[in-house]
C-alpha cells in the first residue's frame, strides 16, 4: 500500500523507552510501578492484562497525552519528559494512535476524520484523497465515507479511528482494543493491516484483551499486571504464522 | 496562517455567538469618538484662525504729553509695518474713538478735550499663537507700556474645553479598546472549554499549538471585521442625524467645515483595526492556554 509521504528525518534509538516510569492519578494508587521497557524500532507486541491494569494509561503515556508521575519515558531515543511542548508536537506526528473510545470528531465525515492528519501536516489534496480513499476501501469503508460519526456503527466508527491513526504513515502505532467491535472476519483485516505497516518499518503495540486474537500472531506479549509489566513469548510460532496467513 | 479550512465546529460554537453585537457596539461608540475627536481638531483650528487673525494695540496716555503718545505710536506703527507677520496695521482716528464711547460719555464738545488712549488695529499676515507672540515680543521692544488684546484669554478657555472633549473622546477609544480585547479573552476561553476534547484530538493527531491558535484567530478576525462593519452601519445615520441637527446651530459657532480626509479614512479602517486587534488577541490566549496543558 502506497501510504502518506517518505519521511526524510531518520530516527535513532528504541521506538519506546522507559526508565523506572511511575504513574498514578491524583491521590489513587500506583497504576504502574517503576516499569522499565525498551521496545525496539520495527517491533511488533501485544499489550495484555485485565481490565483496569492500566493499558489504556501505559499507552496514553507513550501517545504523550499524560507525563509520568516518575521515571523517565523516551520516544525515537528522546527523552519526552522534559521536552517542550513545540517538541512533542513534532513527536505525536510520527505517532497513530486508535482510542478505546475512538474519540472521532463528531462534525466531521469519516472521510474528514481520517484525513485530518494528513491535512494538518500540510499534505496536498491529490495526495490526501488517494490516500484517505485507498485506506478507507481497504477496511472496507467504501460506502461510509460521507457518513458522520452518529451515523456509523460502534465497529464502523472503530474502522476510521484505525485509518485516521495510519494514514499518515506513523513509524509508532499505538491501538488501543482496536478490534474490540468487530466480527472476526473484520478484526483479522485490520489486524492484517497493522501486520503490513510493521513490515514497513513501523513499530506496533496493540493493547487487547481478545486472547484468540493474540493466539494467532507470533508477536511478544507485553503483560500488565499490578502495576509491573513483564514481556512473555508469542502464542503463535512464526512458522505457523507465515503458513496461516489471515489474507488466506 | 489564513488557511480555509477549519477544523473546529464553530459554527456550533455558542459561547461567542454574542462576540459580533458586543464589537458591533464597541465600534459604533470608537466611531463617534474618532468623529468628535476630529470634529474638535476642526473646531480648533477654526477659532484659532479667526481669533489670531487680529489684535489690538492699546497705548495708554502718556504721562510726558500727547506729543510723547504720538511719537510712542508712529513707534510702534513703524515696528508693526516692517514685521513679516503683520498684513496690515492703522492708528485707530480719534474721531472713531470718541464716536464709540459717544454712547457712555454723550456727545459733547468736552470729550473732543479728554485724554484719550491710542489704539492700533493689528491684522495678522500669519495665522497662529507663535505668530501673536512674536509681534506681541516686538510691539512690548518698542513700547512696554503698550496694552495688547490678543483675545487669547477667552481663547485658551474654549480650548482648554475643547480639549477636554478629546480627552474624553481618546478615553472612549482606550475603554473601547480594552473591552474588545477582554471580550475575545473570553469568549475565546469560553470556546477553549467548549472544544477541550476536539483540541486533544487535534494534539494527537499532529497539530501544533500555533495551528489550532491560528484557527480561533482567524474566526474572531471575521467576527471583528463584520462587527465593526454593523457598527459603522449603524453610525451613518447617527452622524447624518448630528449633522443635520448641527446645521441648524449658528455658524459662528459651529463652523461649517468638512471633517478631514484623516477622519473618514480612521472611520473606515475601524472594523479592520477591531479584526486585527480581535485576532491578535485570541492568539494570544489560546497560545497561552494552550502551554498551560501537559
Ligand atoms: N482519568 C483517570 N483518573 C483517575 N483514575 C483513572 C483515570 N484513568 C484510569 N484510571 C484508573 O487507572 C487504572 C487503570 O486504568 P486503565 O484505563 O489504564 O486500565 P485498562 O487496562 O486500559 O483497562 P481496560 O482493559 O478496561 O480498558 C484503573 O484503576 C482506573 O480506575
Ligand atoms: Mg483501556
Amino acid at each position: 500500500m502506497a501510504l502518506g509521504r517518505k519521511k526524510a528525518e531518520e530516527i535513532s534509538g528504541d521506538a519506546v523507552g522507559l526508565e523506572a516510569v511511575g504513574l498514578h492519578y491524583d491521590d489513587g494508587p500506583d497504576v504502574l510501578k517503576d516499569v522499565s521497557l525498551s521496545i525496539p524500532q520495527r517491533s511488533f507486541h501485544f499489550l495484555t492484562g485485565p481490565s483496569g491494569a492500566g493499558k489504556t494509561s501505559l499507552l496514553s503515556l507513550m501517545y504523550l497525552a499524560k507525563r509520568p508521575t516518575r521515571g523517565n519515558l523516551k520516544l525515537f531515543g528522546e527523552n519526552v519528559t522534559q521536552a517542550k511542548r513545540g517538541r512533542l508536537a513534532a513527536i505525536r506526528r510520527h505517532l497513530g494512535v486508535v482510542f478505546q473510545d475512538f474519540r472521532l470528531l463528531d462534525h466531521m465525515s469519516a472521510f474528514e476524520n481520517a484525513a485530518l492528519p494528513l491535512r494538518i501536516a500540510g499534505v496536498g489534496e491529490a495526495v490526501v484523497q488517494r490516500n484517505v480513499n485507498e485506506l478507507l476501501n481497504w477496511v472496507g469503508l467504501e460506502d461510509c465515507k460521507g457518513a458522520y460519526p452518529a451515523q456509523l456503527s460502534g465497529g464502523q466508527k472503530q474502522r476510521v479511528a484505525i485509518a485516521r491513526a495510519v494514514v499518515n504513515r506513523p513509524k509508532l502505532i499505538l491501538a488501543d482494543e482496536p478490534t474490540g467491535n468487530v466480527d472476526d472476519t473484520i478484526a483479522m483485516r485490520l489486524m492484517q493491516l497493522f501486520v503490513e505497516l510493521h513490515k514497513l518499518g513501523a513499530s506496533v503495540i496493540i493493547a487487547t484483551h481478545n486472547e484468540s486474537l493474540v493466539a494467532r500472531f507470533p508477536f511478544p506479549r507485553l503483560h500488565l499486571d499490578r502495576g509491573s509489566v513483564s514481556i512473555l513469548p508469542p502464542l503463535a510460532s512464526s512458522a505457523e504464522f507465515d503458513h496461516d496467513d489471515p489474507r488466506g | 496562517m489564513f488557511g480555509i479550512r477549519s477544523d473546529l465546529p464553530l459554527r456550533r460554537d455558542t459561547a461567542s455567538r454574542f462576540v459580533v453585537w458586543l464589537v458591533m457596539v464597541l465600534v459604533f461608540m470608537a466611531s463617534l469618538a474618532v468623529t468628535v475627536n476630529s470634529y474638535i481638531g476642526v473646531l480648533i483650528d477654526d477659532w484659532n484662525r479667526s481669533v489670531t487673525g487680529t489684535l489690538t494695540v492699546q497705548i495708554p496716555i502718556a504721562a510726558a504729553g500727547d506729543k510723547a503718545s504720538a511719537i510712542l505710536v508712529n513707534k510702534v506703527l513703524d515696528v508693526l509695518a516692517r514685521h513679516p507677520a503683520v498684513a496690515k496695521s492703522e492708528a485707530v482716528p480719534r474721531a472713531k474713538i470718541t464716536a464709540l464711547l459717544g454712547p457712555w460719555l454723550g456727545n459733547s464738545e468736552a470729550i473732543s478735550d479728554l485724554p484719550l488712549p491710542a489704539l492700533i488695529d493689528v491684522e495678522m499676515a500669519t495665522e497662529g499663537t507663535e505668530a501673536v507672540t512674536a509681534v506681541t515680543a516686538s510691539i512690548k521692544a518698542a513700547a512696554p507700556e503698550a496694552v495688547i488684546d490678543d483675545h487669547r484669554v477667552w481663547l485658551n478657555r474654549v480650548m482648554s474645553l475643547a480639549q477636554g472633549f478629546g480627552v474624553v473622546a481618546l478615553t472612549i477609544m482606550l475603554l473601547v479598546t480594552g473591552a474588545l480585547a477582554l471580550t475575545i479573552v473570553f469568549a475565546t476561553r469560553a470556546s477553549l472549554a467548549e472544544f477541550a476534547q476536539v483540541i486533544d484530538i487535534l494534539h494527537v493527531v499532529g497539530a501544533k499549538d500555533g495551528y489550532i491558535a491560528a484557527q480561533f484567530a482567524r474566526r474572531a478576525l471575521v467576527q471583528g471585521i463584520i462587527g465593526g462593519a454593523a457598527g459603522l452601519a449603524l453610525y451613518a445615520p447617527a452622524l447624518a442625524l448630528v449633522a443635520w441637527l448641527a446645521s441648524r446651530v449658528d455658524s459662528e459657532v459651529l463652523p461649517d467645515t468638512a471633517l478631514p480626509a484623516a477622519h473618514w479614512l480612521t472611520l473606515a479602517a475601524l472594523p479592520l483595526a477591531a479584526g486585527l486587534l480581535a485576532m491578535l488577541t485570541a492568539h494570544i490566549t489560546v497560545r497561552r492556554a494552550l502551554s498551560a496543558k501537559v
